[in-house]
This record gives C-alpha cells, structure tokens and sequence, in this order.
C-alpha cells in the first residue's frame, strides 16, 4: 500500500493534528469477523508483479473476485508496474488456498486508482457491491471489515468503521477507521453481511488507523466498462493512461473555473485565491525566528492534495499557490533584492528525466492590462512536457511585484500534468489578479 | 680589434665577450683557438674570421660536420659576411662577431625608477572595498565579521600566489622577477574582475535576457587571459601577438568547456539560475510587456517543449 497522500502529513504538523480523531476500533473484535473473513476467503487474491527474467515477486498487492467468470477488481497502483513496462513484468495471483495463475490486465482508472484484471480460472463464487455504498448513503459508523494480504503475511481480516467520504477533497475517497497496511491494496472492504463498499487504496503516514477506500460506485463502473471495451493490450495502456490523466485534469481545472475565486489580501497587494473547498490552506510567518528576521514574510499556500499516482517516480495532478508578502525591516534595496532571490524559486522542482523533458522558462517584466492596471510585475513561466502523455506538462508561474525596493509580492501558481491551455487560462487569471489594494 | 660574443639561447643576451685583437680570429673547442668553445658538437677548428679585400668581416667554415649556421632561419653556409647584427650558430652555441666600429645606442637618460606601490596600494584598497560591498549588499541575515573576514583572506593569498608564479617564469625567462609589476597586474586583473563579477547579472535582470547571465563565465575568462597577456608582456613583449594568440586560444578551452556541459544539459539549464535572480526593481531597463504579449512568448513554448518531448530522450542526456 502506497501513502499517496504524504504531502499533507508535512503540512498537519502541531495544532491541526492534534484535533484530529482519536483512534477507534478499541471495542473488542466480534465474532462477526470470522463469519465475514469464511465467506470470503475464496474470494479473495494476493496480486503480485513478477519480474519476468528473475522469476521473482517485485511488488504485491490483494484483489478480489467480483464474477463468475475470473474478473477481479485491485489498485492500479498494484498493477502499475506491469501496465508501464508490460516487457519485464508479468502478473500472478495466489489464493488464500495456494493455488496460483496468471493475472490479464482488461482496464484501468488511473484517477481512482482501480485496475481490473483477469484471473485464469473460472467458477467459485464471487463478491457482490453494497447497494448503499453504490448510492452513496452508507451511514457513518458503519462496521467495515476490511481484507488483504498485509505484507505477504497472509490473508487477514481488519475491522473499523465506515467514517464518511473525505471532506474537502476532490478525488472522492471513503474515510476507513481502520489498519490499512502495505499489501492490502485492492483488497475489497465489506460490510459486515460480505457486501464490497470500497476498495483500500491508502492510508495516511504519522496518524493511527485513518485509512482511506475508493468508493464500491466507481470500481462497479469501471467493471461495466471493463466488461464492454476492449481488454487493454500492453501497447495502448500508456496511452491509455495519458488519455484518463487529460480528461482527469480537464474536469479539475473546469470544476476550480466554477468554484470561482476570490482576492487574498496581502500587505497592502490582492492575489488569486480559489475559492474551491478542496484547496487546504496554510499559512506562515517568520516573525517569530530567531536571530530576528532582517525581513518580514507572511506566506500562504494551497494545495489542492489532488495527485494521482501513475508510477511508483511519477505523481502528478496537484495544483499549488503561493502568496508570500515579503516587506524589509532593515534591509537596503539590494540585500532585499538577495533576500527576494532567495525566497522565490520559479523553477519547477522534482524533475524525472524518465518521465518529464527538461522544463524551459519565459520571463519578462509584464504590466497587467484592465481598467486600474497592476503594479509592474516580474512574471517566469516555466513548463515542462511529459514524454508519455500528449498535451499533458508540468507549468508554474510566478510573479514578483516590482513597484517597491523594500517590499514584494512573491506569488507562484504551479501546476501538475496540466493541458497548456488550461495551465495558461489558469495563469492568466492568476497574474491578472496580483494588484495594489485601491 | 674584432669582438666575439657568445649569446644566450633565447633571447641572444650576451654571456662571454672575447676581445680578439688580430686581424684573423679561430673559433673551435682545440686549444690552439683564439676563441676556445665548450661545445661538443663545435669542430676543434671550427670557424675562422678575417677581413675581406673590402674590409668587412667574414666568417669561413673549417669543414666541420655541423657547419656553420645563420640565425634566423639556420641556413647552412660555407662563408658568411658579418654586418654586426648577424647571428651565427656552430654546434649549440650562438655567436655574433663585431668590430671595434660597431655603433651602438645613443646614452639613455637616467629617469628616477617608477615607484608602483602607491599605484599597487590604491588598486588593494578598491578591490577590497568593493568585495566588502559586493558581500555587505548581498548580506540578509544577521551580520557576522566572519563573512567579511573570509574573503579578506583567502583573496590575498590567491594573489601572493599568482603573482609568485608569474615572477617566477619572469625570472627564468627574462631574468628579473619583477615582482612589483607583476603584483600591480594581478591587482588591476582582480579589480577588473570584482567590478565586472555582478554586471552580467545586473544586466540580464534589467534586460530580462538570460544568455547575458550565462555569458559571465566566459567574461571572466576572458579578463584572465588579458591578466594573462599583461604579465607575459612584462616577462618580455616579444612576439607578443603570438602569445595573445595563444593565451586567447586556452581561454577559449574553458570557456568552450561550459558551453559544451551546458549544450550537454539542454538548453535552459543555465536559464534555472538565471530566473532565480532578481535585483532591486529600480534597476529593470526593458519595457514593461503587455500581458497578451507574455502569454504569447509562453505559447510559443509549447512548440520547443513538444519537440523535446521525442529529441531529448530519456537516455542521451545527462541527470543532474
């Protein structure tokens, strides 16, 4: 299982975690784990990617059986390994029996990291979808058992609660109570009369039990899509991939359009602030750092939490920005010049040569247009493109207000596997809104 | 009277004078010689010289085996007419022949010797001024002595350093150390570079023009290989182009080097730094652009970025 969600763990240091839930689950177990775990013990398989020249397991997983006919549903994360390089890994399952088989990827959902494969055996009896889960009105507090192979230990049974879908977050993804660990991922989790509710994806690093699900809705239409198309054959998957990451990204920059924005007030500047319930925001300061800060900064930033894992050294997805008003204390135009350099870093970070080309970058000095026009503004663009994914790039920009030598407006907006239309409609709206307050 | 005097290998400094006063002088490593040379490959009767019917010197050759060579050019020749400038060569040894009638140079006027010193402290005190504000103007933190301290150390010992070697070679090659000369070059190269260091950067920012910011490199290079120019000039300034030429060449090295590991990296590596760079806004030169024209430029981007997409694979470009 891969802790997709770490970036917010950095974030959720001191006050904010300390409110977070305590942990549950402190009842003793019922016995109506064993019932559920008997009745699905056929149904369950531990999916492992075999390096095909070792003949050895280099990643595993768990999935479980949802047809008659040998379909089974598991994380694309668990399969990614063989959907990107299908020449040196084959996929294998075992079940909680011993036996063993090949594995046929058919389909994947790269954004609700669903993957669902082919086992080569027939018959056996299946898992069927909670109908609540399917609509959505799955009450909180719900017993959920969830189940995998943690670890390679063997199979095993975890119960907890049912906590809501996550608040705030655009990927739609279960709060599971409940101890998620590596190797569970793709497992299904049930209620307790053996219905699939969700599939577990992740959990969150630095925090007791919260784990998260993908929502039984979106693997149950994945299925149905798996169960009409085409099976995916090895050549066409990263295209496959780049083609859900674009309309994935697509519907994330339309629904931040709609959401609308709103000024964050700065110092005396206005900047762009969406006004999206998914954006978390931050804020900091160095007004209290000892030796005494020659300047003052006040920083927010937003992030939008949104990445999608498409390979174990690719994330992408996340949409960031950041204001930070830095105003000089006892430094001269100069020092603070140097301390504005260092303070702003306009350059995209995390290259991947595997997966992205060198970024380039566009600067000039930009004066926004409209009836009041802005302060002058220093403006770098840099992007980068995927190698893989037509019309996908990394894109930030950021701008440094230029009209005072003892204060600045340092705002930067990056960008994640982003269309170049959307990152510069995106943009422009960004640059537009960094202005002096009237 | 006839003069034979045997020149340095190099720079045909005299290094032994013989006064010969007979009209017809030998030259050979025997005894019996009038001129007796230590070289083993001179004859034992190498050379002899006398007057010709019309009274100007001639050098004849003996019949030795190496012969009798004339500089430049070390042409071979049996009989050889001496105007007092020619330079002739038997074995290893370097040799011109002169009569008493030789004229020589009028008498130079004695000046007082140029004290370079004031000049030298002057060009101290400049460099070190200006790296003091060069580090205070760069300072953002809380200001520590040791900062400064720093470079206050480690600057003169590059010079002492610099300036040793050159005085060194200029010891060997010309003679004399000349050590002030050579401190007062490597001072106005040093102050050429800490006056030049910030310029492209300050440039770049105020014309928003990368390349300007990665062509400091270069710059730099450029003013040590006048330094360069400068201390071999004092060290003597003959053939001085071939040496600029030279210099100028081994400068291209490095320079050509950074070009090479940038082409290497991709276009735009250097430009990472350069976007980091920001200057006091009051130094910016260039127009404010439109914001339509910005965005333009940003367009055209996506033009390069897809090309790179299948030129610069994955695996003939380097990690960084």
């Amino acid at each position: 299982m891969r802790n997709v969600l770490l970036g917010l763990v950095a974030l959720c240091a001191g006050a904010a975690c300390a409110q977070s839930d305590p942990a549950p689950g402190r009842s003793p177990l019922s016995s109506a784990a064993q019932g559920v775990y008997t009745a699905a013990r056929p149904r369950l398989v531990q999916i492992r990617t075999v390096v095909t020249a070792a003949g050895r397991q280099s990643t595993l997983g768990s999935g479980f059986v949802v047809s008659g006919d040998g379909l089974a549903l598991t994380n694309y994360h668990v399969v990614s390994k063989y959907a990107l390089e299908p020449a040196t890994y084959r996929l294998e399952y075992t079940s909680p029996d011993g036996t063993s088989g090949k594995v046929a990827l058919l389909a994947i959902d790269v954004a609700n990291d669903l993957a669902v494969v082919r086992l080569d055996r027939r018959g056996g009896p299946s898992f069927q979808f909670d109908a609540r889960a399917l609509h959505g009105d799955l009450p909180k507090g719900e017993r959920l058992y969830s189940m995998g192979n943690p670890l390679d230990l063997g199979f095993a049974i975890v119960e907890g609660t049912y906590n809501g879908l996550v608040e705030r977050s655009y990927n739609e993804r279960m709060h599971f109570s409940g101890a998620l660990n590596p190797g569970m991922s793709g497992g299904p989790t049930v209620t307790a009369d053996g219905h699939v509710v969700g599939v577990n994806v992740a959990r969150r690093f630095g925090a007791e039990l919260v784990s998260f699900l993908v929502p039984g809705r979106f693997a149950a239409a994945l299925l149905e899509r798996a169960a009409r198309a085409e099976p995916l054959s090895p050549k066409t998957v990263r295209a496959e991939i780049g083609r859900q990451l674009a309309s994935w990204q697509a519907g994330l920059y339309k629904a931040v359009g709609a959401a609308g924005f709103r000024d964050a007030a700065l110092g005396p500047y206005r900047a762009l602030e969406s006004s999206a319930p998914w954006f978390r925001c931050w804020a900091s300061t160095n007004a209290d750092r000892v030796p005494r800060p020659r300047a003052i900064v006040e920083a927010t930033s937003c992030n939008t939490e949104t990445q999608l894992f498409v390979a174990d050294d690719l994330g992408t997805g996340h949409i960031g920005v950041t204001h930070a008003y830095v105003k000089s204390l006892d430094l001269n135009a100069f020092q603070f010049a140097t301390f504005l350099s260092q303070q702003y870093a306009p350059s995209l970070s995390g290259w991947n040569r595997k997966w992205q080309t060198r970024q380039r970058c566009h600067d000039d000095f930009v004066e926004t247009a409209g009836p009041a026009p802005g302060p002058p503004l220093r403006a770098v663009w840099c992007a980068r493109a995927y190698r893989d994914f037509d019309d996908l790039y990394d894109v930030s920009v950021t701008v440094v207000t230029q009209d005072r030598g003892d204060a600045a407006l340092v705002s930067k907006l990056s960008m994640q596997g982003v269309a170049y239309g959307e990152a510069a409609a995106l943009a422009r709206r960004f640059v537009e809104a960094t202005r002096i307050a009237p | 009277m006839i003069w034979v005097e045997i020149l340095s290998r190099h720079h045909h400094d005299v290094q032994a004078r013989h006064r010969c006063p007979g009209p017809v002088v030998r030259i050979g490593r025997g005894y019996d010689n009038d001129v007796v040379i230590d070289d083993p490959y001179v004859a034992p009767r190498h050379l002899v010289v006398r007057r010709s019917e019309n009274g100007e010197l001639v050098a004849e050759d003996l019949g030795s085996a190496n012969g009798t060579l004339v500089e430049p050019g070390a042409e071979r020749r049996e009989r050889v007419a001496l105007d007092g400038t020619r330079v002739l060569r038997i074995g290893r040894t370097r040799l011109r022949i002169r009569d008493a009638l030789q004229a020589v140079a009028p008498e130079r006027v004695l000046r007082p010797a140029q004290r370079t010193w004031p000049a030298t402290l002057a060009l101290i005190a400049a460099v070190v001024l200006l790296q003091l504000l060069a580090d205070w103007l760069g300072e953002t933190t809380e200001p520590r002595l040791s900062r400064y301290a720093k470079p206050l150390l480690v600057l003169p010992l590059i010079v002492v350093a610099w300036t040793s070697a050159w005085a060194v070679l200029s010891r060997i090659f010309a003679g004399q150390a000349q050590l002030g000369r050579h401190l007062l070059i490597a001072m106005c190269g040093l102050l050429a570079i800490e006056a030049y260091d910030a310029v492209p950067e300050y440039a770049a920012f105020a014309l928003s023009w990368g390349p300007l910011a990665g062509a400091r490199v270069a710059g730099l290079w450029l003013i040590i290989g006048a330094v360069c120019v400068f201390h071999l000039r004092a060290i003597s300034p003959a053939r001085l182009r071939l040496k600029a030429g030279l210099v100028a060449a081994l400068a291209g090295i490095p320079i050509a080097l950074q070009a090479l590991a940038q082409s290497d990296l991709g276009a735009g590596y250097s430009g990472e730094r350069y976007v980091q760079l920001l200057k006091p806004p009051a130094f910016r030169f260039s127009a404010l652009q439109d914001e339509s024209a910005f965005f333009a430029g940003t367009a055209r981007l996506k033009d390069r970025l897809d090309r790179a997409r299948t030129e610069d694979s994955p695996a003939d470009s380097d990690d960084d």
